[in-house]
């Protein structure tokens, strides 16, 4: 479980409401890249993760990744050739999600390193 | 840091904006305005302190699109541009800020910039003038603020330009209910 979501555990309709936000913006992409992406990002606030074998990963998903480990500390630097290789391998309506699922992963690390839930009694 | 947007509009004849790119994923987009709408009509935490959290987000990541915009709710709570012009460096000696707002700011840099600002003083703060249900919406907040301006700004969709703008906050829509 999220930290957001294990911080919300006692409003069940915001929770709710936060858990399907971020469902379908997940859902919205292939599985294993959500789990690349989350795995990329955690790596980078230096929450344990396992390193990224990208010898088996095609051309686009390692664009994807690396742009993934921008979001963190460097958004404002992902240059416009960066996301045109990200829109070109997922397509706009991917790249929308991936967008938003890759700054919420972004998000949820921090609000861990903060112990939300520790702050909010959950 | 691009103006141009990386991403076209999904409704005919509306230029690339949030509204309009994110409409490429519709299912995303009702489920992020319904929770925003609840999150905002939400009064555990009032609308001001949301607020306050949503500028210092908004000027740290700078987020031109974000900076702004101001949610008439808050400005209703008496959070008016004399307060906001202190959520700046150095807050922490502001006269108009509140302790509060105060502990509600550093909790908003230690999320988005640095946990380590969130020592054990900074903490004990919070959860003075916090409950713990009223730290649980903030954090959400700052989550939100945070992954939304990024995503705004890594699509391309910062404004070249833009006027201080007052905008109704957002709602539960009875249609998504």
């Amino acid at each position: 479980m999220s930290a957001v979501c294990a911080a919300l555990a006692s409003d069940p309709v915001l929770a709710e409401h936060y858990a399907t936000f971020r469902n379908r913006s997940e859902g919205a992409l292939d599985p294993a890249l959500v789990a690349l992406v989350k795995q990329a990002v955690a790596t980078v606030h230096g929450i344990d993760a396992a390193p990224i074998d990208e010898s088996a990963l095609d051309e686009g998903t390692r664009a994807a990744i690396a742009y993934a480990r921008r979001m963190p500390f460097e958004h404002t630097a992902i240059t416009d050739e960066e996301a045109a290789a990200v829109v070109a391998h997922l397509g706009e309506p991917g790249f929308v999600a991936f967008s938003v699922v890759t700054a919420l992963a972004d998000a949820e690390c921090r609000a861990a390193l903060v112990d939300l839930p520790g702050l909010a009694g959950a | 840091m691009s103006t141009t947007p990386r991403v076209s509009s999904a409704i005919a004849g509306e230029p690339a904006h949030f509204g309009s790119v994110l409409a490429h994923q519709p299912a995303i987009a009702e489920s992020f305005f319904a929770l925003y709408g609840r999150f905002w009509g939400s009064d555990v935490l009032a609308a001001r302190i949301k607020e306050v959290a949503r500028m210092r987000n908004a000027r740290v990541t700078e987020c031109g699109f974000c900076r702004n915009v101001r949610f008439d709710k808050a400005v209703a709570q008496g959070l008016g541009e004399e307060v906001l012009d202190d959520i700046t460096d150095g807050y922490e000696t502001s006269a108009k800020l509140t302790d509060t707002e105060k502990a509600v700011l550093k909790f908003t840099d230690a999320l988005i910039h640095d946990p380590e600002l969130l020592n054990g003083d900074a903490r004990a703060a919070l959860q003075r003038h916090l409950t713990p249900a009223q730290i649980a919406e903030l954090g959400l907040g700052v989550t939100l603020f945070l992954a939304l301006a990024k995503a705004l700004i890594t699509m391309g969709l910062e404004p070249e330009a833009m006027d201080r703008t007052v905008l109704p906050t957002p709602a539960v829509l009875e249609a998504a209910e």
